[in-house]
């Protein structure tokens, strides 16, 4: 052993993209289409950015048509607030809800494939609590590309950066954003081909490294999904908001908790429990299958507890049904075909004669590292770090609060993209060239990489993967208690010290897939324990995150939780006030949105 | 654990700091329902933690996964264990990386070079016809789109190129060639020209055989043949 790790070489560039999804390269697209000579890197984890977890997204992207003659942008900022359980921002849901469709246009002008209507318009879908007239009924405001629609806009905010020239790196990850007298300067990566670290030097650096819920039993992210992100965040000494906002997605396929759309839903599916009962029509008469997915995870695991789920012998777990069975052949075939391909691959069911069997499943992180609605990243609510910027999943500016409808996230990534690339080119204009990594540079991946490269013991990654992923679904999940988040918070100091102790297979620094692991695993463990934490704090039920000692949402939490762990463990928390900045404004129908009841 | 199944992997290691190849062979007892990706997992978990092979999304949408099985270039995370059993008839399976870029350790390949060829066929509109007025959108009929729409639904797993008999020479591959095709039939790509000198180049289309093994193996149950037919007969 005794490795001397250093940095190989150092890049220079105008802007570093750390995560090259749906978020990332609509920043960098907008960055090129506006001063095209700038040099932009973009990292991804995976090979190519075709294949980030932006390509998962199945059902819509929300947005109102200007066009469209019964539905209005404000009914869209109304159903987010309301969504959100009153806790999103409104400067950045009116931004957001104002620009979906000129977004829209811009990816159909760019080559995206929409699903079109008979006249051959931008066809659109409804999603749960998306409706008209302030909550009245349903709204069709998803615009999609069948049930692939974060492929169709993977594919093209991808293609796009490669026809500016926009230099993707594969296969790598940031281990520690450079900060040079609190302004940000790049970041130290490593290569997983070659074992090397590279330093990247950067005018702007955007994060936009996407979601993290791979900590849980059951989840529909990427296996990647580590929460690296926010790891570096944390590690930087730079807060995290609201992480405690875990959204588990009502239909994930019994098992491994693949994505089962709510556009079917919108398309008409119906949950059932084992006496085959249409049960959310007692949860929310209006609202029905199409309620906030906070709410119907919920219903489906109070399903099951009072013994109306069923077992999956194939699985041991358990489950409830989805019926697709009454819906059009022409609808399986082409609007939901992916989706059907799925149930009948990897559960064998056929979704047009069989019921098919869901769970629910971790699937978002509402929170994130804070930023203002032009996607600077803040130190605390009062500053900003010069020189970082934060989209997407990763960031929390906060359009969903703590509850995310459905369709909102794919209309997140490219409106708070496009914003944010906005804001970079303005501060390209007078930033200066950094010439040197900072000489108080931290290296913290030098000391992680030797930890866990000359770690010595009987610990082995798989058994600590499964554990907190099991105990992070049992304790940290749908419903939460006190009890349940201090056993979980004394249980994930125990497997962070347990993870110091793993051997590596090989202290190879080339692909070598086990340090990679291992690497993720403590990012894994340090977002986990800030959930739980926050979790701890928030003595309230508020959209995905439920207590059941505390089941009612309470005005004392209306402020956005602002955590901060520079040391493992060392948590220390700040409030960051909810925007009310429509409800202010005293404009129509404004007291709709102030903290109203959630009723669906 | 119900419907178990006792397997044996062959699977090709490379070790690229001695530059060794040779084959390890495992066995494993698992479920039956278990997808390839989570039995290499076991491995990891309970045999080998050095066994390097690539996932991302695990459900056939990311094309990360690409690997060879008896001699058929699939995707792990949708192979299901009794499925494989059925399929080819036995027990004992031989696991090779795919054969369209160099490996970087066992199982993984570098698909970063593979996309190389990926962008030489530029996926994205060259010359996109002008936007309509006052931010409408185009005007593309359910049925026209019907033509193609197909064709978009490629992952770019590299599964046809491996097992196309023309694309380890001069041949830009099958998927590749397919994405330039739904570009040519795209009513909102006006660079049609530049798009034909891609497609009838020397590496273009016409270096494809016909053997329709992509279609054969597409992942995604594309007729991949069937686009680069139309290409051939320049029929978009």
């Amino acid at each position: 052993m005794g490795k001397t790790l250093t940095i190989d070489s150092t890049i220079s560039c105008d802007v570093l993209v750390i995560g090259a999804g749906g978020a990332g390269l609509r920043a960098a697209t907008t960055i090129c289409e506006r001063i095209p000579a700038k040099k932009i890197i973009a990292l991804t984890k995976v090979t190519s950015p075709q294949k980030s977890h932006t390509t998962t997204a199945q059902g819509g992207m929300a947005a109102v048509d200007p066009k469209d003659p019964i539905d209005r942008p404000i009914f869209h900022m109304f159903d987010t607030w309301k969504g959100s359980d009153c806790s999103a921002d409104q400067n950045v849901v009116k931004k957001v809800c104002e620009m979906g469709w000129e977004e829209v246009v811009w990816l159909e002008k760019h080559g995206m494939h929409f699903s079109r209507t008979e006249e051959g318009r931008i066809a659109k879908r409804p999603f749960g609590g998306h409706m008209l007239n302030f909550g009245e009924t349903k709204a069709f405001r998803a615009c999609y590309e069948a049930d692939r629609t974060g492929k169709g806009i993977m594919d093209t905010v991808w293609s796009e950066s490669l026809r500016y020239g926009v230099g993707f790196l594969g296969q790598c990850v940031a281990t520690e954003l450079l900060l040079k007298e609190g302004t940000c300067i790049g970041a130290v990566i490593f290569r997983y081909p070659e074992g090397k670290f590279l330093a990247i030097l950067a005018k702007a650096t955007i994060m936009a490294t996407g979601g993290n819920t791979r900590m849980y039993q059951v989840s529909s992210n990427c296996r990647g999904n580590t929460g690296d992100g926010l790891a570096l965040a944390l590690n930087a000494g730079l807060p995290v908001m609201d992480l405690e906002a875990v959204q588990f997605h009502p239909t994930g396929m019994v098992g491994p908790g693949i994505l089962a759309s709510e556009a079917l839903r919108g398309e008409g599916a119906i949950l059932r429990n084992k006496d085959e009962e249409p049960f959310m029509e007692r949860y929310a008469p209006t609202a029905k299958d199409l309620a906030p997915r906070d709410l119907i995870s919920r219903a489906v695991v109070q399903e099951m507890r009072e013994g109306r789920g069923l077992f999956h012998e194939g699985h041991n777990a358990p489950h409830v049904w989805l019926d697709l069975r009454h819906l059009p052949k022409e609808v399986h075939e082409k609007k939901i075909q992916e989706v059907c391909s799925f149930f009948k691959r990897f559960v064998g069911v056929d979704p047009e004669k069989d019921l098919c069997p869901v769970t629910p499943t971790a699937h978002y992180q509402m929170g994130g590292i804070p930023t203002n609605e032009f996607g600077e990243v803040q130190s605390d609510t009062q500053s900003i770090v010069p020189g970082l910027f934060a989209c997407g999943e990763v960031a929390a500016a906060s359009l969903h609060g703590l509850n995310r409808l459905g369709t909102n996230s794919l209309l997140e990534l490219i409106t708070m993209g496009r914003v944010t690339g906005e804001r970079i080119v303005e501060y390209l204009r007078d930033a200066k060239k950094p010439e040197d990594l900072p000489p108080d540079a931290k290296h913290i991946a030098f000391k992680q990489f030797s930890t866990y490269l000359n770690a010595r013991g009987k610990e082995q990654y798989g058994q600590i993967r499964d554990t907190l992923r099991n105990l992070m679904m049992e304790k940290v999940g749908i419903f939460r208690t006190e009890e349940s988040l201090v056993e979980a918070i004394e249980s994930l100091r125990e497997l962070k010290e347990r993870a110091m102790h793993i051997a590596v297979g090989t202290t190879s620094l080339k692909a070598n897939q086990d340090l990679w692991q291992i690497w993720e695993l403590n990012n894994l463990i340090t977002v986990s324990m800030v959930i739980a934490q926050g979790a701890l704090m928030r003595k309230e039920s508020r959209g995905g995150h439920f207590r059941e000692d505390y089941p009612e949402r309470s005005n004392e939490f209306n402020y956005h939780t602002l955590a901060s762990m520079p040391e493992f463990d060392t948590v220390t928390f700040g409030k960051r006030p909810i925007d009310m900045s429509i409800f202010e404004a005293k404009g129509e129908r404004f007291e709709l949105f102030d903290y109203i009841k959630r009723e669906y | 654990m119900s419907n178990s199944y006792t397997i044996t992997l062959e699977i090709n290691r490379y070790d690229p700091d001695t530059a060794l190849s040779w084959i390890q062979t495992y066995k494993v007892t698992v479920g039956g329902i278990l997808r390839f990706v989570d039995v290499l997992r076991k491995i990891n978990d309970e045999q080998d933690p050095t066994l390097a092979w690539a996932s991302s999304c695990e459900h056939a949408q990311c094309g990360s996964c690409g690997i060879i099985v008896n001699g058929k270039p699939l995707l792990a995370c949708e192979l299901l264990v009794k499925d494989a059993v059925e399929q080819f008839n036995t027990h004992t399976f031989r696991l090779r990386p795919l054969t369209i870029a160099p490996v970087l350790r066992d199982l993984v390949v570098d698909l970063e070079k593979a996309y190389d060829r990926v962008h030489k066929a530029k996926p994205y509109l060259i010359e996109p016809a002008p936007p309509q007025p006052d931010g409408d959108e185009y005007r593309i009929s359910p049925e026209t789109l019907e033509t193609y729409s197909e064709a978009t639904r490629c992952i770019n797993c590299f599964c046809c190129a491996t097992a196309c008999i023309s694309s380890h020479g001069h041949f830009l591959g099958p998927n590749v060639t397919m994405a330039n095709i739904v570009r040519l039939m795209d009513q909102r790509e006006m660079a049609k020209e530049e798009r034909m000198d891609i497609l009838y180049r020397e590496d273009g289309v016409y270096r494809c055989h016909t053997a329709r093994a992509c279609s054969f193996v597409c992942p995604k149950d594309i007729d991949v043949s069937h686009f680069l037919a139309l290409g051939k007969e320049g029929k978009f």
